[in-house]
């Protein structure tokens, strides 16, 4: 699929009110919940806990299957191991056609539509019917779910009434709660009458042999109880070896799902339970019960991978969906493939169902990592989802502009010299004004909701040298890192730098050699220009002969730190990156290290609000340090606004490929801003500033300022 | 945890997830699931007996209300009774939960179909949290072929994400503690 067409998804997607309404209202509601329902536990101890049994499952997974198998068979259960989902399939068919199956109930069950069962079976004769109401609806619908845990979020209850009526061939009123009668009035003959039951397991348990599944809605629990054959479906990836592991994962997966403690059925199957096969008698006998494990070779390849063995450690709790700004925005049908939605289902669908489509998706993360503060099974998704999009590029190319562009980058000298001539030729777009506010043509969506700062007239590589340092006993020597943005449009930030960090007792330096970090290559999965930025710059900072180096990019910081890791077989190149690594950190950080500045400030009042960037609170950690340094300056008063740690929606080259969501993503943080009635947002991403500041003055926000967190610590400081 | 706070935790964690909750004496338990059920206007009702149930002379106590009780052939009569009733072999205080430990069939299908489900549950077989059910769980050797936990009415949020009960289980679902003589 071209990007043109995912764009047209994603402009669907945007048009449609109902999924819009269902989206906004739910992610709005869901994290104030999810915090409620784990107070009184520590989630970062329990999704380690989760991580580790989910680990040791997966190292062990032979003989954690091997004990399984055992137990379930000791136990009269039949076990299937499928190498592939037409293998699944065939057996789960066969099963139907030799007992004479004519209608079997199903709950969810993800792993049986990688095998296209409802199909299938109709193929053959036989009814599939999806009996949770979500997939319910979807199936009537002929839909795929756009929600792991609320398949139907997409539809409204006017969807949903016209689809019953369709159905049942009665009138069905728009009512929520008429149309869940309707689907147990429905249902309830179904459940009674199916030959055969057909369910998905949350957690397999190696020691017992046990299938578990959660549900709210009791039709897990009648496929499992009324027809007298059941069969359960599941991936080798929900494999637990003891039944006292099975707490972590039951803790976290309601409380992370639906903000739910628990949920409202909990089963545990073991082999073949009883059943009631002849009501009239009231016979009984244990039930035929079968169980396919999806063994395919996809999933011992991610098994097999250092970069990807952790999606084993999935609980399939969809917080990662719950959370994700671009989630928000389109839903799991454009974020998603067929069965898998969102951060975890881009991986999920690339490696089990959909290469292709999971080549287009990965592109909508913005790579602001909220989903890895709240995975159940303690993830680094968006860290999984970056090394993908590298995978695909590796494997497929990079789109020609997108290369042309990050190679222009990659040369210094050519991107400088283009930066200089841009700074001269820009005054027919920018008229003398400091923003750019419209582009010419195709270029018109980068200014869609935000203006564009103009480039500096003289970049800060050239003002450095004019600014008097009046350090009299210096503590030391600082290189700065400017990063692009800083050298050449930011100069005032890098300014501001400089002179707080000669007011901390320190010299600044910058050595000329530095080019662009990387970032935008690395994000864009192009490792060749990546590394050949690492090379340029390890080389260029010379952290030898500098007691720290500082940046006032965030993503900048982030992309120094990490260079050392392209360098694991290359031991002097690593032995230079990592003494670059350990002396470079953030503006704010070093600061804050270096004992702040003295207690002073003008007085003069300040409403302050603070903006975290993403790279600074998730990736680092730092989002303490310049709250502290800015509320010990006299006159600001912090003012905190609402979700002040979402993300902007600049995500770098993300804002120019899909202007179309960080739009709306900005919006918010708009409001946000403006609700908080502060007079300035401080900032420490030179990104999240354009982003903020062209958001202001897009809208003629003209009274709010956007500064750097260095800006205004120097500037309450006029007299230093 | 003392008796009386594991009833309180219980019935709080109950009557979060919409559910209700009574304390009973044994004596007094075919009165109060009388007036649970005419209070809920349920006229027939399959219960699956036991030991507590039988002592306390449940059956009888609804007959003479005049309500209409099933207590074999629950598969073939549960389905067409309003109520339900069974007894749980453990209770969860702090999630307001019951458990089952036992294969029982009829147990399942009570507890499935019922519109209006009674749980019985005895108070001294209340555990604290959630956690000291999964150590008695991890010990119960051999594992029983089926095990359940409930808590609350059947629910769904899958039409615009709005919380509704009742969808495929019990529309109301309450839940007696018997205090242990």
């Amino acid at each position: 699929m071209s990007n043109e067409l995912l764009k047209q998804e994603i402009e669907r997607a945007m048009d449609n009110a109902p999924l819009q309404k269902a989206l906004k209202k739910f992610t709005t509601a869901y994290p104030g919940n999810r915090e409620k329902v784990y107070k009184g536990y520590d989630f970062e101890a329990l999704r380690e806990k989760v991580h580790e049994v989910k680990t040791y499952a997966r190292d062990h997974l032979d003989e954690v299957m091997a004990e399984f198998i055992k137990n379930a068979e000791a136990n009269g259960a039949h076990v299937f191991v499928a190498h592939s989902p037409e293998e699944a399939m065939d057996y789960a068919l066969k099963l139907a056609k030799d007992n004479h199956v004519k209608l079997a109930v199903k709950s969810k069950s993800m792993a049986s539509e990688e095998m296209h069962f409802n199909q299938n079976f109709e193929k053959n004769g036989i009814t599939a019917q999806e009996t949770d109401l979500g997939e319910f609806i979807n199936s009537i619908a002929g839909d795929t779910p756009s929600h792991m845990v609320m398949p139907a979020i997409h539809y409204s209850k006017e969807d949903v009434a016209d689809l019953f009526t369709s159905y049942t061939k009665e009138k069905e009123e728009p009512i929520i709660s008429k149309e869940v009668k309707t689907s147990r009035r429905v249902m309830r003959p179904k459940f009674l009458a199916a030959e055969m039951g057909v369910s998905g397991a949350n957690v397999a348990v190696a020691e017992t042999g046990t299938v578990i599944t959660m549900t709210n809605e009791g039709n897990g629990r009648m496929v499992g109880t009324l027809p007298k054959m059941h069969l359960y479906i599941f991936g080798i990836e929900k494999f637990v070896a003891k039944m006292s592991d099975i707490r972590y994962i039951f803790k976290v997966l309601p409380r992370n799902g639906t903000a739910q403690n628990i949920t409202t059925y909990l089963s545990f199957y073991t082999g073949a339970s009883n059943v009631v096969s002849d009501p009239e008698n009231d016979t009984r006998e244990q039930k035929d019960f079968h169980i396919i494990i999806l063994d395919t070779p996809e999933r011992r390849k991610i098994m097999a991978s250092d970069d990807y063995k952790d999606i084993f450690c999935c609980i399939r709790c969809a917080a990662c969906l719950n959370v994700c700004p671009a989630f928000r925005l389109v839903g799991g049908h454009v974020y998603g493939g067929n069965i898998y939605t969102g951060g975890i289902g881009t991986l999920l669908t690339s490696f089990l169902n959909s290469r292709e489509r999971g080549k287009d998706i990965q592109n909508i993360c913005l790579q602001c990592g909220t989903c890895n503060t709240v995975c159940g099974g303690k993830l680094p998704i968006s860290n999984m989802i970056l090394k993908l999009r590298t995978k695909y590029a590796q494997e497929d190319g990079l789109n020609p502009v997108h290369k042309f562009c990050l190679d222009t980058v990659a040369d210094r000298h050519l991107f400088h010299s283009m930066l200089r001539i841009a700074s001269v030729a820009q005054g027919m777009i920018t008229q003398g004004q400091p923003m750019i506010r419209h582009l010419p043509m195709f270029l018109s969506g980068l200014t869609a909701g935000r203006s564009l700062p103009s480039v500096a007239p003289q970049p800060f590589r050239d003002i450095l040298p004019t600014i008097q340092q009046h350090v009299p006993n210096p503590k030391g020597k600082i290189a700065i890192f400017t990063g692009c943005l800083l050298d050449f449009v930011y100069v005032d930030i890098a300014t501001a730098v400089v002179k707080a960090l000669n007011m901390a007792g320190y010299i600044v330096e910058m050595p000329l050699e530095q080019a662009c970090c990387g970032a935008p290559a690395t994000y864009m999965g192009d490792v060749d220009n990546a590394k050949k930025a690492a090379v340029m710059n390890i080389e260029a900072m010379h952290a030898e002969d500098y007691d720290y180096i500082v940046s006032a990019c965030p993503t900048c910081t982030h992309a120094l730190r990490d260079y050392k890791d392209m360098f694991e077989d290359d031991p002097e190149m690593y032995k230079k990156a990592e003494e670059l690594c350990y002396k470079t950190f953030d503006f704010s950080k070093l600061l804050s290290m270096l004992g702040g500045l003295p207690d002073n400030g003008d007085g003069v009042p300040m409403k302050v609000t603070y903006h975290d960037s993403c790279h600074m609170k998730r990736f680092m950690g730092v989002y303490k340090e310049q709250r502290e340094l800015l509320e010990g300056t006299q006159g600001v008063e912090l003012i905190e606004m609402n979700n002040c740690d979402k993300c902007c929606g600049f995500g770098g080259s993300y804002s120019v490929k899909f202007p179309e969501m960080s739009a709306p993503i900005l919006e918010e943080k708009i409001d946000n801003v403006v609700a908080s009635g502060a007079d300035v947002v401080a900032v420490d991403c030179p990104g999240c500033l354009l982003q903020i500041r062209g958001g202001l003055d897009a809208r003629g926000l003209h009274n709010i300022q956007v500064k750097h967190t260095a800006q205004i610590l120097v500037e309450k400081r006029p007299n230093q | 945890m003392e008796k009386a706070e594991l009833y309180e935790t219980f019935q709080k964690g109950l009557t979060s997830v919409a559910g209700e909750c009574y304390l009973a004496k044994k004596a007094d338990l075919g009165t109060a699931l009388v007036n649970v059920f005419q209070e809920k206007d349920t006229q027939d009702v399959a219960i699956v007996e036991t030991a507590l149930l039988k002592e306390a002379g449940v059956v009888d106590a609804l007959q003479k209300a005049g309500i209409k009780v099933d207590t074999d052939h629950i598969r073939k009569n549960a389905p067409d009774d309003k109520g339900g009733v069974t007894e749980a072999d453990y209770g969860i205080a702090n999630l307001g939960s019951l458990v089952q430990m036992k294969d029982n069939i009829d147990n399942r299908i009570v507890e499935t179909v019922a519109d209006v489900y009674v749980g019985i549950v005895k108070l001294s077989q209340i555990v604290d949290n959630f956690d000291t059910m999964i150590d008695i769980m991890a010990d119960t050797k051999p594992f029983p072929k089926f095990a359940g936990i409930i808590t609350g009415p059947s629910r769904t949020a899958d039409i615009e994400c709005v919380g509704t009960v009742g969808v495929h289980g019990p529309r109301q679902y309450s839940v007696i503690v018997v205090e242990d003589e």
